[in-house]
């Protein structure tokens, strides 16, 4: 090979070296060469596999009902935030309350996880979003456990059904994870949507006008929890929860006092896994109140996400890890679903006006 | 056949804003392919300092846009090949059409899907359009595609100046690189 040939060759390889070094970089950023890499792709595979992958509806918390109401802060925490939302009242919510399964008609019944989420949407000052869940902790710690815990629920491409021998296997592999299913196991379902307490599950942090900072989780605690009149047809809805709600709404506002629950400094604030002392100063921030409810299907919440990433100034994400986990596939969710032809929901708009 | 109003190479003003957005720009694909393909508890700090990064970025174009129209800019070599010739003002359309759509589309995408546009601390932007859930999924898919293009592009640009600097040995790269 002559001089210049060579040379030639060594120039065209600084031509074609850099951009070929950056593309790389690039598809190292994609995951090309970390197919293990958890991403949010594959989380939604997961989730997917264990429903029906309905489309149009939420990959979780698939089958809700929306809720309109008002929350009206009682002014106690401000001493621990500066958020607008613990200092105003009348304040508009627009929520959904959702049973936690990823099946959009899933037959309503006892022993099935409830969740109530939340947008709160202060006059002039940043919105506040929130999702909470009825079992006292959350089995899984971090955003590995909640990979293995979605896998384990996937369904046997044979038998349609999820293979229990997973959840059981999911359940043995973590010891770390004893209390949160023995609290869980021992909680009381309540009858209802209304009489329910949903909880944060992951902590978040709280700054004051001085910028102290303290780390909370916080409850909706049923006021004045009805009756639930069981009534001879109750045995044969399949919507029997969101049919109560419905029609305990057209008779009287329902309302829960939004309980926060300070961090003392032993507490896991980084595992929502594990529970708090139940010596822990709680607060209560204000009392929410839904007066009506509307059909996913013509109410702005089924187009919306709860994301509860998203916060007001003067609260903020602490370091728990699973908020960022459900922001990231929450997203992922709402783009899916909002791209597709989505057939009616369970709970039709007929269902939620008066009789 | 260099004018006398065109320079040989670039001004002080447009070889700064051209690096700054170069690495900019880099970081910002980069960091968005990292947070779309992993599970990461920093996510929420990731995707914020895109915004900011995005918000910057779109400052950045329009002073850009600015100073190309005020500061005179080199024309090509008079010797290129007619394809060449097409393929670079082609490419360096395509590059301002990118810089000033992907922010905008990002931006849009965030206001269809109802999602408040928090810079830091109370300060957030104002919606660009209304919520719709149908455009949201759109809009978020277009911000990908449009990621991809600004990658090829990109790329097609670094062979181009490389292949200006190091074969055809004009004053193209040297233009940008040291301003002479």
């Amino acid at each position: 090979m002559s001089q210049t040939s060579s040379s030639r060759l060594l120039r065209w390889g600084c031509v074609l070296l850099p951009p070929a070094l950056l593309a790389a970089g690039f598809a190292w950023a994609a995951g090309l060469f970390s197919p293990h890499r958890l991403s949010t792709a594959r989380f939604m595979t997961v989730l997917e596999n264990g429903g029906g992958a309905a489309p149009g509806f939420r990959r979780a918390h698939s089958k809700g009902l929306c809720v309109l109401g008002q929350f009206d802060a009682s002014g106690a925490m401000t001493a621990y935030s500066s958020a607008s939302v613990f200092s105003q009242s009348h304040i508009p919510v627009t929520g959904r309350l959702a049973l936690a399964p990823p099946f959009p008609h899933i037959v309503d019944g006892p022993g099935i996880v409830r969740s109530m989420a939340l947008r709160l949407q202060p006059d002039h000052a940043q919105e506040w979003r929130t999702t909470m869940n009825d079992p006292p902790l959350q089995p899984m710690r971090d955003i590995q456990d909640a990979f293995a815990s979605f896998s384990a629920n996937q369904r046997d491409p044979v038998t349609h059904k999820p293979d229990p021998r997973l959840a059981k296997a999911y359940e043995a592999a973590r010891p770390w994870l004893k209390t949160a299913y023995a609290a869980n196991r021992a909680h009381v379902m309540s009858s209802d949507f209304a009489n329910d307490t949903f909880n944060s599950l992951d902590s978040f942090q709280v700054t004051n006008a001085q910028g102290e900072n303290h780390t909370v989780r916080w409850s909706m605690v049923p006021l004045s929890p009805p009756d639930a009149p069981v009534r001879p047809e109750d045995a044969h809805d399949p919507n029997v929860l969101f049919t109560h709600a419905i029609a305990s709404l057209h008779q009287q506002p329902l309302r829960w006092n939004l309980v926060v629950t300070i961090a003392n400094p032993s507490d896991p604030v980084n595992d929502p896994s594990q529970p708090w002392a139940p010596t822990d100063r709680t607060i209560t921030a204000g009392t929410l109140t839904l007066h009506s409810s509307a059909s996913e299907d013509n109410s702005p919440c089924g187009g919306m996400v709860f994301d509860p990433t998203i916060l007001p100034s003067g609260l903020s994400l602490s370091g728990d890890p699973l908020p960022a986990l459900r922001s990231a596939v929450y997203m992922r969710s709402f783009v899916k679903r909002s791209g597709e032809a989505k057939d009616p929901s369970s709970i039709t708009p007929a269902m939620t006006q008066p009789h | 056949m260099s004018s006398s109003s065109s320079p040989r190479g670039f001004a002080l003003s447009s070889r700064l804003v051209h690096w700054v957005m170069a690495v900019l720009i880099l970081a910002m694909l980069g960091l968005g392919l990292f947070i779309a393909h992993s599970s990461t508890t920093h996510y929420v700090t990731l995707l914020h300092l895109h915004l900011i990064t995005g918000v910057s970025l779109l400052v950045l174009v329009i002073v850009r846009l600015l100073n190309r129209f005020v500061v005179p800019t080199p024309e090509l070599p008079t010797d290129l090949t007619t394809p060449m010739r097409l393929g670079a003002i082609g490419a360096h359309l395509a590059l301002y059409g990118l810089m000033i759509a992907q922010p905008l589309v990002g931006w849009a995408m965030l206001s269809a899907g109802g999602y408040p546009i928090t810079l830091g601390g109370s300060v957030t932007l104002p919606p660009l359009i209304a919520p719709d859930p149908a455009l949201w999924a759109n809009l978020r898919q277009l911000h990908t595609i449009l990621a991809y293009s600004f990658i090829a592009v990109i790329l097609l640009h670094i062979v181009a100046a490389l292949f200006h600097g190091l074969i055809r040995r004009d004053h193209v790269l040297s233009s940008m690189v040291s301003g002479k």
